[in-house]
């Protein structure tokens, strides 16, 4: 099992005045090849929940298990390497860095793994022509659309090849074509190749490749739901 | 992750232009102060440092030959040549003077030599005779360049006129340079009936300059005796116990001005870029590798900002040395390895508080739109 949060709660300020529970005793797993979609209103505890199970931020109460590992017990000093290896993240505002052409971008997890910098660079141009984008790996952020940047955002969080992808509102910014390719994209590799999907998103075309969705409310999971995966999507479809 | 550093230094130009240049000019100014410290050091001692003089005796109490008098009894030169080790003795006579010439002040240093042995005579002479008569003086090539003097022009020293035969090189002392007249003129216009300044004494064997300088001591209780090196750093004090101090505040205050340009500017970038540091930092790179990223940049505008003065400086000192002769550096390797160091430390300073700053950035934060 890929992805496991038993009990999580995020209280900020505990014992304040000010005191906030964020995420209210949640618990769920996501399979490996299953996409989970994560719906609510802003300011619903979804951005707290998924950086917790990220590994980003400490969880008050509870135990998240990743690939079989209890990131709650990890030390601090060891979250860095446990992400780069087990979790890739896809922000909203795709987050890519813009001195770096998209092959470069792609290959910096690699980079940082200590793998050398050409064998990187080969891995993150074979991924870019995976994702369509074989034309636009030398061009910066600043010459690409929000499509093809939201690719190499996704390039860049598989090429470390991580058990776990959590998407952060991955079609907010993008157009409905470039929304749908994106899911579309998203759903094929939780097929393909067998990873666990989270998405935070108020796109609720997302629904089509989830196979659950879970809503949440005031930091609670206040109701679960089939998503449309098995109906629409074309990978499952030619397994 | 030395790409990423480059990638970043050069992605804003006009940046990386302010923290070169920042540090180039803090590299400019500080080997050429140091060079200057050095050259004028070099400069005041190279004269008497090539002489051949192993031992200088002078009077007790004498501080330097330019600070106090010394006068010692021409009759104790036998004494010293009797002493067993000594190859040779020569006296030395020598006196700063100020002349008023063409409406100003033309300073100095007229050494009376012995035209025969020619010890004590100028180092280089580039012009004219390399020995002047009795009535004629060898000027050094700076002073005739202040005083537009040239061969045959005649130079006034107290009463007498002198014409200048020689033009010579290597006895400059910064702000005045050493003139040559012979021995019999020196003792006549210093009055110095019977006595002398200084001898100089040349060894059979430079290992028993301390048996020698103790004999002379016996010898002639009034007497002060320096090593060569001992008596080159006593005439050459002015130099580091005068400039040192001033030369070491403007070197911090450059070493400060490097820190803080190539702080600022990374810390500017560093800011600018907090949300891509976030990012990374959330993606799983540590914080080490994100401190080297950088430390790197620091040091790669450091090390292109020094290469840039230390091309500035030679250039620098060639070019005003043409026009201002006082401008005298001495570049020494290993002065322009040393600062090096110091423009290495200098990006690594510069450095700490942006790396403070990355420290400090929630990877969390990166999920805010």
């Amino acid at each position: 099992m890929s992805l496991i949060a038993n009990s999580v709660t995020k209280i900020y300020d505990k014992g304040r005045p000010s005191e906030v529970k964020a995420v209210d005793n949640v618990s769920l797993t996501v399979n490996p090849g299953e996409i989970y979609l994560l719906m609510g209103p802003s300011g619903s505890g979804k951005t707290t929940l998924i950086t917790i199970l990220g590994g980003l931020l400490s969880a008050t109460e509870g135990v998240v298990t990743v690939n079989g590992e209890d990131i709650t017990k990890l030390k601090e000093n060891k979250l860095p390497k446990f992400r780069l290896n087990n979790i890739g993240f896809i922000f909203q505002s795709f987050n890519l860095l813009s001195a770096l052409t998209a092959t470069e971008n792609v290959a910096v997890p690699l980079i940082a793994k200590g793998v050398s910098r050409k064998k990187s660079l080969e891995q993150a141009r074979s991924l870019l022509k995976i994702l369509g984008l074989e034309n636009r790996s030398n061009n910066k952020p600043a010459d690409l659309s929000g499509g093809e940047k939201q690719r190499v955002a996704i390039a860049r969080a598989l090429i470390t090849d991580p058990a776990v992808l959590l998407a952060d509102e991955p079609t907010a910014n993008l157009d409905s074509k470039n929304g749908h390719e994106v899911m579309m994209k998203l759903c094929g590799i939780a097929c393909e190749q067998n990873k666990s999907v989270i998405i935070v998103s108020h796109d609720s075309r997302i629904k089509e490749i989830a196979h659950k969705v879970l809503w949440v409310e005031d930091g609670k999971l206040t109701k679960e739901e089939e998503g449309n995966h098995k109906k629409v999507c074309p990978h499952e479809n030619l397994v | 992750m030395l790409f990423i550093a480059l990638k970043n230094l050069f992605q804003e130009k006009t940046r990386l232009l302010i923290s070169v240049g920042g540090v180039a000019f803090s590299a400019l100014l500080i080997i050429v102060l140091v060079g200057l410290y050095q050259g004028w050091q070099n400069k005041m001692g190279e004269y008497i440092r090539n002489l051949p003089a192993d031992l200088w005796v002078a009077q007790e109490g004498s501080k330097d030959m330019f600070h106090s008098v010394s006068v010692i009894s021409l009759e104790d030169e036998n004494k010293i040549k009797s002493i067993e080790g000594v190859s040779q003795v020569a006296a030395f006579s020598g006196r700063q003077l100020e002349v008023d010439f063409n409406g100003k002040q033309a300073a100095t240093y007229v050494v009376g030599f012995d035209t025969s042995s020619r010890v004590g005579g100028p180092l280089r002479v580039i012009k004219g005779k390399s020995a002047p008569s009795n009535g004629e003086i060898i000027i050094d090539k700076i002073f005739a360049d202040d005083n537009d003097l040239e061969i045959g022009d005649r130079f006034p020293i107290g009463t007498e006129e002198f014409e200048v035969a020689g033009i010579s090189e290597g006895g400059s002392l910064i702000t005045f340079q050493y003139s040559f007249v012979t021995k019999e003129d020196a003792e006549r216009l210093f009055k110095l009936q019977g006595v002398t300044n200084y001898f100089m004494v040349t060894l059979l064997d430079d290992s028993k300059s301390g048996f020698v300088a103790k004999r002379i001591k016996e010898l002639i209780p009034s007497t002060k005796v320096f090593t060569r090196r001992e008596f080159v750093d006593k005439n050459t004090e002015i130099v580091t116990e005068t400039f040192l101090p001033i030369i070491l505040v403007l070197v911090l205050i450059g070493f400060a001005v490097g820190v803080a340009v190539i702080g600022l500017t990374i810390f500017t970038s560093t800011i600018e870029k907090s949300r891509e540091y976030g990012v990374l930092k959330a993606i799983g790179i540590r914080n080490s590798q994100l401190y080297l990223i950088v430390v790197q940049q620091a040091l790669v505008a450091g090390v292109a900002g020094y290469l840039i003065g230390l091309g500035f400086a030679f250039s620098l000192s060639l070019v005003v040395g043409q026009f201002v002769p006082e401008f005298i550096t001495l570049f020494r390797v290993i002065d322009i390895v040393w600062i090096f160091g110091a423009t290495l430390l200098m990006a690594i300073l510069a450095a700490f508080v942006p790396s403070r700053r990355i420290a400090h950035i929630n990877p969390a934060e990166v999920f805010k739109a």
